[in-house]
């Protein structure tokens, strides 16, 4: 058949058909043709050159330049995150701050609240009536004029004695 | 090729980065007032924040009426996804008839009301479960509540507020202005779920000014504890009393009974004459209170003095046809002084007819009566003083017996305090300070000279000594002086007087330099025992006496056992002022002599009336052991506060030293 690999062994050999390939041949005959041409269509006119390629030699090594545009596009991103987290986080910390302050001034109405509330219970535990008839539970009387003695505070440190 | 490819690629995003350019262009220039609003709309909410109601303070900054914070829930029924399921949920929460609540929104939903309170005044607990269920269709508004901590105390002085904590009735009303806050707003910037971000107040909230009373706690409750007591034993109608710092007019107490709990609506059927204060809004006939007037209108105005002989004659006057009688016997020719201690109709008929008419209205005038005081609580009478082109021949007689004369319990402290700070009349004050601001003083007029006013004083203090009609008002410990009062009330439908009393008491103490004034009114008193000698007297002596503890007031006079309830009740039984004014009608003393006459030797113990326990001599310990005194002191009743050990050297009170109730003897011990 008219393969490219028939024509590959063709160019691998002498490059004649086999059945001209033997000794005898007439090969001298012919003139010597192109190795990389390969065997042409019939009435064709295009015909097919292939070369093979030896990578052999080939070394791999890393592009100086590349190294370089890595960095400056991981810096560049780095930048570009550094302005956007910049223009946002103020705006997100201000949110999440406005959460917490907005909770804080509940809390606060709630302690007011809560301290308007002590202070009435207070106000209702020292009412007369009540003090009155906790002194009569326990048997006591309001002082007379003269029973009650306040102690004036002395600056010299003297105390009270009896002697 | 390739370019022409690229070129296009490139025009293609071009163009749609152009489109989405112009379209936020669009967004956020040209319509962005109208997506603001909208997003305004939806995340700003309008906070309310009530303004406190301001404290009322005692003059000892103790809290007589204060607001608390409250919430009240609502619903738009307009907006509420399902009445039933709405109703059941608030009810399980409220604890509210399911029923009742759905009747209720249905009602208001058919009716197209987008406002339903569902439940005022809720618990900070309800409030919360409320809030925990984060529904949009329920609102919880801030609201605040007035209590007033301390009961009745003051009731009638304080007032109370509305169900929109308008004053409806004393300080509350009179200072409903100052004591009202603005309401403030705030605006909240809220995420999705209603959480709040951010706030800005669009306008202050200011709380309500606190105003501080010149009542003092203490005596504003024993005064109230004394006249409940006085108007029960008695079965007075009602009862006053108001006790004044005489030179600033500070209005000390101010009990009205019978009184009301502020805290409690009014409730249906009730009797309006609760809520009625009856020192300031009803005035009565003074009876001879009102002779302290007389008295001091002639010093002034005549050349009377303590010792000028008075003809009483032997016990009624006729004067235009009437005749007036003494409670009891005439008594003669007396002094003057003798006059007010007795308290003889007949003698003070006499030194107002000396007076003269012009000169005793110009006085009555100048003491403060037929005006109101300036008291700042609503509905104060001016009491009624008749002008003096309208006084008949026999009102100069009645006025200066306190007859066709009326006048309120706060205008006879007032009057009182004239004599008591030396002739000067003060406004009496209830407030002190509004706010840090201390209230303005007015300043005194000049009634009498101070030479009148101690005469006065003098005279006055024999009212309360033995043979005067207020024995029962006398302190312990101090001097002081005062007038009796017993007018009795007049039916004017049967026309003639009944035997129903305005039995009042008007004093002061210490003598020399008063500290306090007091007036005590009982109104509806009955029979002889109901005199203010018997019935309000005692409640002067135990309200000045508490009065005078609380003020630090030294004693000026030594410790004397008390004085027991005895049988000089006749004296006290003395200041009767009585009258006849029906013309032709029968003199009803004249029946009725013989009657009184038993019911004053029944009156010698008043009804209910405590007696004063025995005073205790402390006993000498001194020389004796630990265990002997603690025995003699557990037989006596005594309490001992032992210090040390050995014998009793040294012991306070010292021995002889009178005791009084609760007094403990300390005794110190050594070897």
């Amino acid at each position: 058949m008219a393969t490219l690999p028939a024509f590959f062994r063709r160019i691998s050999g002498t490059g004649l058909p086999a059945c001209l390939d033997r000794p005898g041949n007439l090969s001298h005959i012919q003139p010597e043709r192109d190795p990389f041409r390969l065997r042409a269509l019939p009435q064709e006119d295009v015909f097919f050159h292939c070369k093979k390629i030896d990578n052999s030699r080939l070394v791999r090594e890393a592009d100086p330049q590349a190294r370089g545009a890595c960095w400056s596009a991981i810096g560049m991103a780095c930048v570009l995150l550094a302005v956007l987290t910049s223009l946002l986080v103020p705006s997100v910390a201000g949110t999440l701050a406005g959460y917490k302050l907005e909770a804080l001034r509940v809390r606060e109405r709630q302690l007011l609240y809560d301290k308007r509330t002590l202070e009435l219970q207070e106000a209702e535990l020292l009412s007369p009536q009540r003090l009155e008839k906790l002194a009569q539970r326990q048997n006591l009387v309001a002082p007379l004029s003269g029973q009650v003695v306040r102690l004036d505070a002395k600056g010299d440190g003297a105390v009270a004695m009896v002697k | 090729m390739v370019e022409r490819r690229l070129a296009w690629l490139a025009g293609i995003v071009f163009i749609w980065g152009a489109a989405i350019f112009f379209y936020l262009i669009s967004l956020q220039v040209i319509h962005h007032r109208e997506y603001s609003k909208l997003a305004t709309a939806g995340q700003v909410l309008t906070v309310e924040i009530p303004a406190a109601r301001g404290t009322i303070f005692d003059c000892n900054g103790r809290p007589l009426a204060m607001s608390v914070p409250t919430e009240s829930v609502y619903i738009n029924p307009l907006r509420t996804p399902d009445l039933g399921v709405a109703s059941e949920l608030l009810a399980l929460v409220l604890h509210l008839d399911r029923a009742a609540l759905y009747g209720k929104m249905k009602w208001a939903y058919d009716h197209h009301h987008g406002f339903l309170w569902v439940k005022r005044r809720i618990g900070s607990e309800e409030a919360q479960n409320l809030r925990n269920l984060r529904l949009e269709w329920i609102g919880i508004q801030n609201e605040s509540q007035r209590h007033y901590p301390k009961g009745t105390l003051a009731a009638h002085v304080l007032g109370s507020v509305d169900f929109e904590e308008a004053g409806n009735a004393g300080i509350e009303r009179a200072l409903d202005a100052e004591l009202r806050g603005k309401p403030g707003r705030t605006w909240m910037l809220t995420d999705v779920k209603r959480r709040g971000i951010d706030s800005q107040s669009a306008s202050d909230a200011r709380p309500g000014m606190p105003i501080t009373l010149t009542l003092d706690e203490r005596l504003q409750f024993v005064a109230e504890r004394e006249i409940a007591a006085a108007v029960e034993a008695h079965q007075a109608k009602s009862g006053s009393v108001v006790v004044m710092n005489p030179y600033s007019g500070e209005i000390l107490a101010l009990a009205s009974y019978p009184t009301y709990d502020p805290n409690l609506p009014p409730q249906p059927g009730e009797d309006k004459a609760i809520r009625q204060n009856h020192a300031i809004s009803v005035p009565f006939e003074p009876g001879s209170v009102f002779k302290v007037i007389t008295l001091s209108a002639a010093l002034e105005t005549t050349n009377l003095r303590p010792n000028s002989m008075i003809n009483c004659g032997r016990g009624a006057i006729t004067l235009f046809g009437r005749t007036v009688h003494e409670a009891h016997h005439g008594y003669g020719t007396i002094p003057m002084a003798l006059v007010l201690a007795k308290s003889s109709n007949v003698g003070a008929i006499q030194i107002g007819m000396r007076v003269g008419q012009a000169r005793m209205h110009q006085y009555v005038r100048k003491f403060g009566f037929g005006q109101k005081t300036g008291a700042p609580l609503p509905a104060e009478s001016a009491g009624k003083v008749r002008k003096l082109a309208n006084w008949s021949k026999v009102s100069l007689p009645s006025v200066s017996m306190g007859q066709e004369i009326s006048v309120t319990t706060l205008q006879l402290a007032q009057a009182a305090a004239v004599i008591a700070n030396g002739g000067l009349l003060v406004k009496p004050r209830l407030i002190l300070k509004k706010g840090n601001q201390a209230a303005p003083v007015e300043q005194p007029v000049r009634v009498l000279k101070p030479e009148t006013a101690i005469t006065m004083r003098r005279m006055m203090e024999g009212v309360v000594l033995p043979g005067g009609t207020g024995t029962r008002a006398r302190l312990q410990g101090y001097t002081s002086g005062g007038k009796t009062g017993s007018a009795q009330i007049y039916d004017p439908v049967a026309r003639h007087f009944t035997h129903t009393y305005n039995g009042s008491f008007m004093g002061f103490a210490p003598l020399t330099n008063p500290a306090v004034v007091a007036v005590v009114t009982l109104n509806g008193t009955h029979g002889s025992a109901g005199f203010g000698g018997l019935a309000a007297a005692p409640v002067f002596r135990a309200v000045v006496t508490e009065a005078l503890r609380v003020l630090d007031v030294p004693k000026d006079l030594p410790d004397e056992p008390p004085i027991r309830a005895r049988a000089a009740a006749t004296a006290d039984a003395d200041d009767l002022a009585i009258a006849d004014i029906g013309s032709g009608q029968p003199n009803i003393l004249e029946d009725a002599d013989d009657e009184d006459q038993p019911a004053v030797a029944q009156a010698e113990r008043p009804l209910d009336v405590p007696s004063q326990p025995e005073g205790l001599i402390a006993p000498n310990f001194r020389g004796m052991t630990m265990r002997a005194v603690l025995a003699e002191a557990a037989a006596k009743g005594l309490t001992v506060l032992p210090d040390g050990s050995g014998i009793a050297r040294v012991q306070v009170p010292p021995p002889g030293s009178i005791l009084h109730q609760g007094e403990r003897i300390r005794v110190q011990f050594a070897r």
